[in-house]
């Protein structure tokens, strides 16, 4: 499978890194070789959001379930409540994100990650998640009905 | 014969419909009418856009003060491609992020916090023209008035 799977809808281009794993929201989660689980958005959820103004993560050592807010981002269109892609304790956040947080435009997929969890069971969580292709599917069919 | 005084002209964005570009000429509106009425002058960006003589001349003459809604930024491309100098370009975001109290919300009637926002701006906009026209050489006498 390529580094990226791609879409061009319109005058816009949506890329789905291939090697991690999506909730339908947008959240991507991807698991370290520490063990620890680093969560981002997906390159179609920061385009359709808007520049970013603000991003604040969850404090470290706050335990979230599936769904719970591990992120809010404002963005010059919307606030996004993001929710953790799987259950864990917040462990990290971005440091990054505090003096510049269009970084989540601009690398979605790399630097602009937002929050490392320490996750209850990974193994467990990621059968709720969607692949790659699975997401990209999803987005796909998203953007084209947003396209009308 | 009087002393001409150099003057900053003020493009903002021109984008009809979003809150950011309604905060940028609002903030254009207060620089030119209150805060520096004799030192700046407003061009509009569509008259740039659409090539309009005179908007051209005063780009070409003056340096600019540039007010993007947006990543796109349009007024500060637009001044440039019209053979304009920026002396200092705004974003309308990173403005928010200094003032994060001041949410802008709102398109054709902002919010409270967009009014403050384009305050804010406007006062930061004053300030930097004051340092432009210091920097600046003094204006040649008699020198067009833009």
């Amino acid at each position: 499978m390529p580094e990226y799977l791609e879409t061009i809808i319109d005058k816009f281009t949506f890329r789905v890194a291939a090697d991690r794993l999506y909730t339908r929201q947008g959240a991507w989660a991807r698991l370290e070789e520490n063990g620890r689980v680093r969560v981002g958005v997906s390159d179609f959820l920061q385009q359709s959001s808007g520049d970013v103004a603000f991003a604040e993560v969850r404090a470290e050592g706050t335990e979230l379930d599936t769904g719970d807010e591990i992120a809010s981002i404002e963005t010059i269109k919307v606030n996004v409540s993001l929710g953790a892609p799987v259950p864990g304790t917040v462990v990290a956040a971005n440091p990054a994100l505090e003096t510049g947080p269009e970084i989540i435009n601009s690398d979605p997929y790399g630097e602009g990650w937002l929050a490392e969890i320490a996750p209850a069971d990974w193994e467990a969580g990621r059968t709720e998640l969607l692949d790659a292709q699975a997401y990209f599917d999803v987005m796909k069919a998203e953007a084209e009905a947003r396209q009308g | 014969m009087t002393e001409a005084r150099k003057r900053i002209v003020i493009v903002p964005c021109s984008g009809i419909g979003k809150t950011y570009g309604t905060v940028s000429r609002e903030a254009a509106y207060e620089v030119t009418e209150d805060v520096r009425p004799d030192d700046t002058q407003l061009v509009a960006l569509s008259l740039l856009v659409l090539g309009d003589e005179d908007a051209r001349a005063a780009v070409a003459a003056c340096p600019a003060v540039t007010i993007d809604g947006c990543k796109l930024a349009c007024a500060t491309k637009m001044v440039k491609e019209s053979g304009g100098t920026v002396a200092r370009e705004y974003a309308v975001l990173d403005v928010y992020r200094r003032y994060k109290q001041f949410k802008p919300q709102g398109i054709a009637e902002l919010n409270e916090g967009g009014h403050q926002l384009a305050h804010a701006l406007a006062l930061e906009i004053g300030a930097a023209v004051d340092e432009t026209l210091g920097q600046d050489a003094p204006a040649t006498e008699g020198a067009a008035d833009a």
